[in-house]
């Protein structure tokens, strides 16, 4: 008994500090850092950056790790690209995806696809902080010392088949810092981007598998 | 015309028959078998994450993914994929009697997919195999073993000791071969799972992470 009542004390100061650390954003400061974010990936023509990707799975024992570069260019030609621990690319340009699985080719047109739609704008929303869809998502809006956090779950049934939630991690430049996907087992992927380069010419030759 | 008819029957009759039984160890010394059981040791330690980069080739589709196998405890595996971003395909709980799907993403959920995975990774994970039958030529000692209608042939490379493939097989035909390339005798560095009655292979190349 003495040690449940315990127990409760523990769980309740561990939350606690949990919301001590996320708050939850005031309307006033959501309104400013959503003009501070569209206003971020308006200027942003090009974005280039590496990325470590931790995939957690709760038999594992560990995370499994995978890294790369990702290209983008403005309106929406995205390269995702992992170099380690294996060689995967996917382009998305012109409502088409392109796949370089070392060396095997394959494509796949979007055009027809609602669902890849949606994953699409997901991505190259999430890269270029142009997410706030309320029409989409029901979001959310947190901060940090660190980042400012933004909640997204999905409002459309086949998309929620795929993804709980997402979480977006953003500095206090305004920029993607990290990406938190949910699955609906509770299971998540979460990518760090690091080594940002913002508005540096990008070819569009890139942007080809 | 009576004649051509008992030749065309005993022709019949000898193609049936030597298409009836399966060649898996044609020209093979059979033997008195020296073990009752072959414990399969690939997968077996619990403390090891099993991660392998996988492509599946169905059809002449290409995909790719992430295989992951986990020794949960003495007797029960989970088996999942994953794309390469991390989303989840499917994730089973498997043991060498039994088999649960956690869960499968809807549009691979259609009956002949699920018996296809479900065969396909539970004779890949089945740990232990009743030795009913011994073979033998210069390279392979082969253990046959009972697989419901079905029958399993072990084949142990001589020089090296270890497991090099598993034929799945009716009495007449076979239906799966499994080939690894031992990196220890825990740890097999690839793997290929090829069917013989339909148009798919499996290939799994392990993952130093």
């Amino acid at each position: 008994m003495k040690n449940s009542v315990l127990y409760v004390f523990f769980l309740m100061a561990v939350s606690l500090s949990g919301f001590a650390q996320e708050q939850k954003m005031s309307a006033a400061e959501v309104t400013s850092f959503k003009n501070g974010v569209n206003a971020t990936a308006k200027n942003t023509k090009t974005l280039t950056t590496d990325f470590v990707q931790f995939k957690h799975m709760d038999f594992l024992s560990k995370d499994i790790e995978t890294s790369g570069k990702m290209s983008f260019k403005a309106p929406a030609m995205l390269l995702w690209q992992y170099t380690k621990p294996y060689q995967y690319s996917v382009v998305f340009k012109n409502n088409k995806i392109t796949i370089n699985d070392a060396g095997k080719k394959s494509a796949m047109d979007m055009g027809n696809s609602k669902m890849f739609n949606k994953l699409n704008k997901l991505i190259v929303g999430s890269v270029s902080g142009n997410v706030f869809d309320d029409a989409e998502f029901t979001i959310t809006y947190f901060k940090t010392a660190e980042y400012n956090i933004t909640k997204l779950v999905p409002k459309d049934a086949a998309l929620k088949k795929y993804i709980n939630q997402m979480e977006l991690y953003f500095d206090k430049k305004n920029m993607v810092a990290q990406v938190k996907m949910i699955e609906p087992s509770n299971d998540y992927t979460t990518i760090v981007f690091k080594n940002k380069v913002v508005n540096a010419p990008v070819p569009d030759s890139v942007f080809s598998n | 015309m009576r004649r051509y008819q008992i030749l065309f029957f005993l022709i019949s009759s000898c193609l049936l028959l030597s298409g009836c039984a399966v060649k898996t160890v044609k020209g093979f010394e059979q033997q008195a078998p020296a073990v009752t059981n072959y414990p399969v040791t690939y997968f077996s330690d619990a403390k090891t994450d099993y991660v392998y980069k996988a492509h599946i080739a169905i059809y002449g589709r290409d995909f790719g993914g992430i295989f992951i196998a986990k020794k949960i405890n003495d007797t029960l595996y989970r088996a999942a994929f994953t794309t390469e971003f991390g989303n989840k395909l499917f994730d089973f709980e498997i043991t060498d009697t039994s088999f649960k799907v956690n869960y499968i993403l809807d549009e691979l959920d259609k009956a002949l997919i699920v018996n296809t995975l479900k065969r396909d990774f539970m004779l890949l994970l089945k740990q232990n195999h009743a030795v009913q039958e011994q073979y033998e030529d210069k390279q392979n000692t082969v253990y046959k073993s009972g697989d419901g209608k079905r029958s399993n042939y072990l084949f142990l490379d001589k020089s090296s000791g270890q497991l090099a493939k598993i034929v799945n097989a009716t009495k007449s035909k076979e239906k799966t071969i499994i080939s690894y390339t031992p990196q220890s005798n825990i740890l097999a560095k690839n793997i290929v799972i090829e069917h013989k009655n339909i148009k798919l292979k499996i290939e799994l190349n392990y993952l130093e992470q």
